[in-house]
């Protein structure tokens, strides 16, 4: 098949292929984006946007997002270094089993973390050290365990993709391995941090199998934006919902546009 | 001084076997080799670079076998410069400078003493993705040499370097070297550039030293087989005649083959000639023909990266290295006649009748 498209025809066709491909993406997410505008009554919309519910799961959402975005990216600096830096005997299944949570339910995330609650261990910490089953708390460790992957995922390309010389250089000039870390590698690796605290935080906020499973759908108490669009549609509340639908569209263009603002293309998600 | 004593050390495929180096204070000392011989794992583990398991490093009888990079007061400039992209040339200077604490006004002070030196006093407030190779190679040894290490290590300085610029900054890294006294250790695989620049040079061959000597022994009596073919199986005469012509040229006989050559000593004892360096005609070349002379081809042997032409010449055997397209374009059969010149400027020179 691959023969007679050859020559200046078969170009042509294999680009008229790809680029209708992508013609019916585009136009796959538009008509959702349309139906959605076509759906919504603009003064049920406001209403709903501006009600006690809603804007606490805005706040919720936001404050738990940046807790545990903030949180997952401590931790995977280091860990992403590390992985990118050394090697060592079970690197491969360490490696796998870091990217776990990328490829597991985040509902199963959320049963998995229930299950290790209901444990001795994990029962002593939810009672005595910080309640997070049906907590606040527990969104935030709920969205930490489903990001933090990504997060590391995201950092560790960003160290793969600097020479390590830069730091041996470092230390020829009087640094320290920590100095030269903190003084050139995560320099270089600014583009890449900005990128995946954005993209964390974003993934944070529309986190919702994880979060649901181990925190609950309090209103007012455990209500994030993703939990909000659920149980409005379980109320039947359709335009409620597709009100937190735009606030959660917004959110992610907003991240999508800092990333550009910020960094520009030189980093390519 | 540095001493290196049976150092052996793996680094993915490179590796050393058993080297023993001693480098003078103030030497400029050059390690050749072949790419691969693993010259960049020497320099490294003198920087400080490797884990070192077997064997040892003194550097002014200090051993710093075991220290840390930062401890072991060396300037390293890598063979592609790796200067920090997010620091513009004054910054990438003063990095070394900030880690020993120096106050700003002091920085100030040497980073610019320092541009003046290495001529980079026009750039200072530029982005360092903005320079040509040549700026970025000074940028690198201006931020090598800010916080005046015992030790300057240059992984081939001027291989990345269009000839021009390389031959500029060969003169260059010498006035520099003469004009702060600093030990300097300097890779490269350019025999040419080992000759002209070394106090001594060491060549490095499959991970071990094969020789270590000035570069005129190196080049006139090569220590082994290995060697000489590395360094091109250079055509060496012996001279029994040597007269000076004035104005730095001297006409030196070597059998019944006079040749002429720039050189101010009082005699000489041999003449060296790369193959590479002898030029091969078949019409007579026009002019005036200093150091041509006309000969016949005896043999020719096939490499893959050369084609070397024996040549018998005023009873004399010399072997001239073309490249395969040169080769190709003429017509040469054994028994035929050519032109030989001797490029005077590439012909090297021996005075000490000892070997």
């Amino acid at each position: 098949m691959f023969k007679i498209m050859r020559g200046a025809g078969g170009e042509r066709v294999f680009r008229a292929a790809t680029i209708t491909a992508l013609a019916l993406l585009a136009l796959f997410f538009f008509s959702i984006i349309i139906s959605l505008l076509t759906h919504t009554n603009w003064d049920t919309f406001i209403r709903a946007l501006v009600s006690e519910e809603i804007l606490f799961a805005i706040r919720l959402s936001t404050t738990t997002a940046t807790i545990a975005a903030i949180i997952s990216i401590l931790i995977a600096v280091p860990v992403a270094y590390a992985i990118s830096r050394n090697d060592f005997p079970g690197k491969d299944l360490v490696d796998s089993l870091l990217d776990l949570p990328i490829v597991i339910s985040p509902v199963a995330l959320g049963a998995a973390l229930l299950v290790f609650f209901n444990t001795p261990v994990g029962s002593a910490i939810n009672n005595n050290v910080i309640r997070f089953v049906f907590a606040v708390p527990g969104i935030v460790l709920a969205q930490f365990t489903v990001i933090s992957a990504l997060a590391i995922r995201l950092l560790k390309s960003t160290f793969d993709g600097i020479d390590p010389r830069y730091e041996q250089v470092a230390r020829t000039l009087g640094c320290s391995k920590p100095e030269a870390f903190f003084s050139v590698s995560l320099p270089l690796a600014k583009d890449g941090l900005i990128a995946a605290v954005i993209l964390t935080w974003a993934r944070a906020v529309g986190e919702f199998g994880a979060t649901v499973t181990l925190a609950g759908a309090t209103t007012l108490k455990t209500e994030t934006l993703p939990t909000a669009i659920s149980l409005s549609l379980a109320s039947a509340n359709v335009e409620k919902a597709i009100a937190v639908i735009f606030v959660l569209i917004i959110i992610a263009i907003i991240a999508l546009l800092a990333i550009r603002k910020l960094i520009g293309r030189r980093y390519q998600i | 001084m540095i001493e290196i004593k049976n150092l052996s050390v793996t680094f993915g495929e490179f590796f050393l076997r058993d080297v023993n180096l001693t480098i003078n204070d103030r030497e400029y000392f050059i390690i050749l080799g072949p790419t691969g011989a693993g010259k960049t794992v020497l320099i490294e583990c003198i920087a400080g670079l490797h884990r070192i398991r077997q064997g040892n490093i003194w550097i002014d009888q200090v051993e710093v076998t075991h220290m840390a990079p930062e401890e072991r007061n060396t300037g390293y400039v890598p063979q592609d410069y790796v200067l920090f992209p997010f620091l513009n040339v004054v910054d990438n200077i003063a990095f070394g400078l900030r880690q020993i604490k120096y106050t700003k006004p002091r920085i100030k002070e040497r980073v610019e003493k320092l541009a003046a030196i290495v001529g980079i006093s026009h750039l200072l407030y530029r982005n360092t993705r903005s320079l040509s190779g040549g700026e970025k190679q000074r940028v690198a040894l201006a931020r090598a040499l800010a916080p005046s290490p015992k030790i300057l290590l240059l992984d081939e300085p001027l291989g990345a370097l269009d000839l021009r610029t390389s031959k500029y900054l060969r003169l260059e890294l010498k006035r520099i070297h003469k004009q702060l006294g600093i030990t300097t250790i300097h890779i490269t695989h350019d025999l040419m550039e080992a000759v002209e620049m070394g106090d001594r040079v060491a060549i490095i061959q499959n991970g071990q030293v094969e020789q270590v000597a000035q570069p005129e022994k190196v080049l006139f009596y090569p220590g082994s087989e290995r060697v000489s073919d590395f360094i091109g199986a250079p055509n060496i005469l012996d001279c029994d005649s040597c007269q000076s012509l004035g104005q730095g040229v001297m006409e030196v006989g070597c059998g019944n083959l006079k040749l002429i050559i720039p050189h101010e000593g009082d005699s000489v004892h041999k003449v060296a000639i790369l193959p590479r360096h002898v030029y091969v005609s078949e019409i007579r070349p026009p002019g005036r023909g200093v150091n041509c002379f006309s000969g016949n081809v005896t043999s020719i042997k096939y490499s893959t990266s050369a084609i070397r032409i024996g040549i018998e010449t005023e009873g004399k055997n010399l072997v001239a290295e073309l490249p395969h397209h040169i080769f190709e374009e003429m017509d040469l059969t054994i028994g035929k006649e050519v032109f030989l010149i001797l490029r005077m400027r590439r012909i090297r020179v021996y005075e000490n009748s000892e070997a």
